[in-house]
């Protein structure tokens, strides 16, 4: 009989080896057949070889994909990609945040030209991806996630779903890019990359895990995609992507019908709240208690259910709506993107000022169009729940209106960040619209001060 | 599906062992909550989903026991069918040609001379639909938007609970590991399920009967913990209360637990399966068969029992459930096996011969189907004997082979107590996990 390897729910398995047989080190006997994890792939090759073993797990195919894009590369890119190359296309490029990662992923793609899976940490990120692969390669790209599967030789998917889409499809890619790498060693996270028979592996992220942070899962990001192959620090490319902006705060005022709901609930919020010292006794894990509480306490239950009221008053208060209609009035000729955390909001400003809207109800298609729309003018704003926090590519956009402060202040500053690259030299600006004398205030307090410390101050 | 968050607070953990908080199915204020709940749904017949989320919002009010008043809730969400209203055209390309003009508002100005009403009037009229149809087509894609059109089965009070029960056990089984199962009878859904959910199993016959089976993934020898196939063993749980006699341990890892716990569950359990058990025949074939071995070889006027499906063939990497066992009566350790071969789809055929062929089993006799275009010889290196029939199996013939098998595997009935027993469960377990092995139901 000959002997054989297939693939198999992220493992390798040999068929037709005896129990007795000692193939090499990764391979465990388990149940009677000697097994291991798809990622082992590249290093069992010259076993396979001197043992004559058939292989049979390699499903990839060439992508005879055309480069679309006639965007020349920077230097630092051409040298990251030749480094990439040279280590046999496994290993990890170390650029800073907005110097142009995904560009380099495409130009990887387009090397190898062989079924490739790409491996982002949001769902938002991985419409992004989508969107830019489309335009990169003007071809059918594939997307992975609990709300769409559609798995075609060149697809995106989310850490998430990568290790079902691994299961059942791991065999069908040559390459994997894993985007943020430094996600890998998250406990959950890794299982994709070790699922992955993908002999050619490419990392990119702007903050490569140190060697303690790698610990706490049960891998190590160097044996799952190769080592660092590349690194460019933010010092080495000063000037080339910073961006300028101001920021605003927009302070408005409750009616009085609100006020008065709002001191109603907020004293029996916090009423509960501090009678029950749950802060001091439970400190940043006081709300979970009060959660908990809430199954078992009236009072609990009332106090909690006065928070959410609370909260939903702050999202859609009138005063909000009329700064944002003057906002909007205001600049009428600028390409505008709002934000709000709550998805009843979004969908209530899209139907009033007839906008598009982007939450993640929005499938990746029409994501794609809104957002080509957006560049091209069809579209002046879009309104958006938290789904375009990270990493979110939307150049055109010059004013940025945030709807209520809730978010953490790294999220905060991401948004900044993201919203302000800089297209000539025209100045943006983000506004924060925030209702006084409420919760939102003392949050946009704490903001403030920690970005006091940060790069973007 | 509960989610986490409905499942969690009904967990209890004393040490490593996991224990859920269920409902008593003959409580009546439960029973009340299931019945409000299932009136209120209901009543929403024709509503929006949105609209039903806001009605059980304020029914729950200020209820203290809110997770189980929502686990309910989800169980009849979940089966019932809201679906999208027709619209004159495609949401999405309304949407693009009218949001080409926001930002609008509702009155004009500068940069804005037309206003919300006169934009929607004229893109109203450029389609030849009234304003209001604009409004109600707008993102009539959303889930929110859709209308209940179906509020699924007809539940019971009582019903509800049950499958709420059933439902809080499938939760837990999300953060399992692994499990293992043990099951004295009537295992032939088990292998289907095990099959259906692509799940890997090791069988290990037990003494006295039944099996011990592990269950879990390929990965999950090199990721001990992983939760990957918490989803599929979650699924796979109503297969196993099929079964009559059967025990679980689960290996589960909830939220709050810091390491590894067990839950543990057997058939005195009150949870109901709601899927079905695959009714007696399969086939009519199978039930002529049966008929006519009752009529005329039953009871005592043979020597042989007929029974369906008792026995379970680990085959290389996948399993066979043989239609029938004969048993002899006098002497229960000579067993026949019968596998009737009918009417199927070619590809079913091939794998059914390759089966058969790896099974290499002496006490098998099959039954073929003559129309078939199977052809003798691929039977031909079977251990197994073979019958080729045209329009059913002819009983005389198929008992007369019955005999010389047993006598030529088991010897001569006359003096069966001086046999050796011999076994006839396969010595070595076996896995299932080839993704190319079969199934013994066409999916």
């Amino acid at each position: 009989m000959s002997k054989s390897v297939y693939y198999h729910g992220g493992t390798l398995v040999l068929r037709d080896v005896d129990a007795g047989e000692r193939p090499p080190a990764p391979f465990k006997l388990i149940r009677e057949r000697w097994r291991c994890e798809g990622y082992h792939y590249g290093s069992i090759q010259p076993y396979l070889q001197e043992q004559d073993v058939r292989d049979a797990v390699p499903r990839w195919q060439p992508l005879n994909l055309h480069l679309q894009e006639m965007r020349e590369p920077h230097d630092y890119q051409v040298e990251a990609l030749a480094a990439w190359d040279q280590a046999e296309r496994r290993g990890s490029i170390v650029l800073p945040t907005g110097a142009g990662k995904t560009f380099v992923a495409i130009q990887a793609i387009s090397r190898v030209n062989r079924s490739t899976v790409v491996v982002a940490p949001t769902i938002d990120l991985l419409h992004q991806w989508y969107a830019r692969l489309v335009n990169a390669f003007a071809a059918g790209v594939g997307v992975y996630y609990s709300g769409e599967k559609k798995v075609l030789p060149l697809t995106v998917t989310t850490y998430h779903s990568a290790g079902d889409l691994m299961a059942e499809y791991g065999n069908a890619f040559k390459l994997v890019i894993f985007d943020e790498v430094h996600h890998l060693p998250a406990p959950n996270w890794g299982e994709a990359a070790l699922m992955a028979p993908a002999p050619l592996r490419l990392g990119l992220t702007a903050t490569y895990p140190e060697a303690h942070e790698q610990t706490p899962g049960r891998w190590r990001v160097d044996d799952l995609v190769g080592p660092i192959v590349y690194t460019k620090r933010i010092e080495d490319l000063v000037g080339q992507q910073l961006a300028h902006y101001r920021t605003q705060r927009l302070r408005i005022d409750l009616t009085q019908e609100e006020r008065a709901r709002y001191d109603a609930d907020y004293a029996l919020y916090t009423g509960f709240v501090h009678s029950r010292h749950l802060q001091r006794h439970h400190g940043p894990a006081w709300l979970l208690e009060l959660m908990r509480l809430s199954a078992i306490d009236p009072q609990a239950r009332r106090a909690l259910l006065a928070r959410q009221r609370l909260l939903q008053l702050l999202a859609s208060c009138e005063g909000k709506f009329t700064a944002l209609e003057a906002l909007l009035r205001e600049y009428a000729s600028e390409r505008v993107l709002i934000f709000t955390e709550h998805n009843t909001v979004v969908y209530d400003i899209a139907r009033r000022h007839l906008v598009p809207a982007i939450t993640h109800e929005t499938n990746a298609a029409e994501r794609k169009h809104i957002l080509d729309g957006f560049q091209t003018g069809h579209y002046r704003v879009i309104v958006t729940s938290k789904v375009l926090n990270e990493g979110i590519d939307v150049p055109e956009a010059k004013i940025a209106i945030v709807l209520g402060g809730t978010s953490g202040a790294r999220e905060y500053i991401q948004r900044l960040g993201r919203v302000l690259r800089k297209v000539e030299n025209r100045q943006a600006a983000l506004f924060e619209v925030i209702a006084r004398k409420t919760i939102e205030e003392s949050k946009s307090q704490r903001r403030r001060r920690q970005e006091a410390g940060s790069a973007y101050g | 599906m509960l989610t986490a968050d409905l499942v969690r607070p009904r967990l209890h953990l004393r040490g490593s062992e996991l224990s859920i908080d269920m409902l008593e199915e003959r409580d009546p204020c439960w029973l009340q909550s299931a019945k409000d709940l299932i009136d209120l749904l209901q009543e929403q017949a024709g509503q929006s989903q949105t609209a039903w989320d806001r009605a059980l919002e304020s029914y729950v009010g200020e209820r203290v026991d809110y997770v189980v008043v929502r686990g309910l809730a989800k169980i009849l969400t979940d089966a019932a069918t809201f679906t999208p209203l027709a619209t004159p055209l495609p949401p999405i390309q309304l949407r693009e040609r009218l949001f080409h003009y926001g930002p609008v508002f509702t009155s004009p100005q500068l940069f804005h001379p037309q206003t919300r009403y006169e934009v929607m009037k004229s893109v109203a009229d450029e389609l030849s639909i009234s304003s209001e149809q604009v409004e109600t087509t707008l993102f009539a894609d959303r889930p929110a938007t859709y209308l209940l059109s179906d509020a699924g089965p007809q539940w019971t009070p009582a019903g509800l609970l049950a499958r709420y029960n059933l439902e809080l056990a499938r939760g837990v089984l999300y953060w399992a590991s692994h499990i293992t199962i043990e099951v004295a009878s009537n295992y032939k859904d088990l292998w289907k399920f095990i099959k259906l959910f692509k799940l890997m199993f090791w069988a290990e016959p037990k003494q006295g009967g039944g099996y011990r089976i592990d269950l879990d993934g390929p990965i999950s020898p090199f990721v001990s913990s992983t939760l990957r196939y918490g989803r599929q063993l979650a699924a796979f749980l109503p297969a196993l209360l099929l079964c009559e006699r059967w025990q679980m341990h689960a290996y589960v890892r909830p939220p709050q637990a810091k390491g590894e716990t067990i839950y543990r569950l057997d058939h005195t359990c009150a949870l109901r399966s709601h899927f079905k058990s695959s009714g007696t025949f399969d086939s009519r074939l199978e039930a002529d068969f049966a008929n006519e071995f009752e009529q005329k070889m039953g009871g005592k006027r043979g020597h042989w029992r007929l029974t369906r499906e008792s026995e379970v063939l680990l085959l290389g990497d996948t399993v066979m459930v043989p239609d029938f066992v004969l048993v002899d009566t006098k002497d229960e350790n000579r067993r026949i096996l019968l596998e009737l071969v009918g009417f199927w789809h070619p590809n079913y055929l091939r794998r059914k011969v390759e089966k058969v062929h790896a099974a290499n089993c002496a006490h098998l006799l099959l039954l073929v189907y003559k129309g078939l275009n199977v052809t003798e010889e691929a039977f031909q290196d079977a251990a197994s004997q073979v019958i080729f029939f045209q329009q059913k199996p002819v009983l005389k013939e198929v008992m007369e082979t019955v005999e010389e098998m047993a006598e030529r595997i088991y010897g001569p009935r006359t003096k069966p107590e001086r046999r050796s027993k011999r076994r006839r469960t396969p010595k070595h377990s076996r896995s299932g996990d080839d993704p190319a092995a079969d199934d013994q139901i066409p999916l």
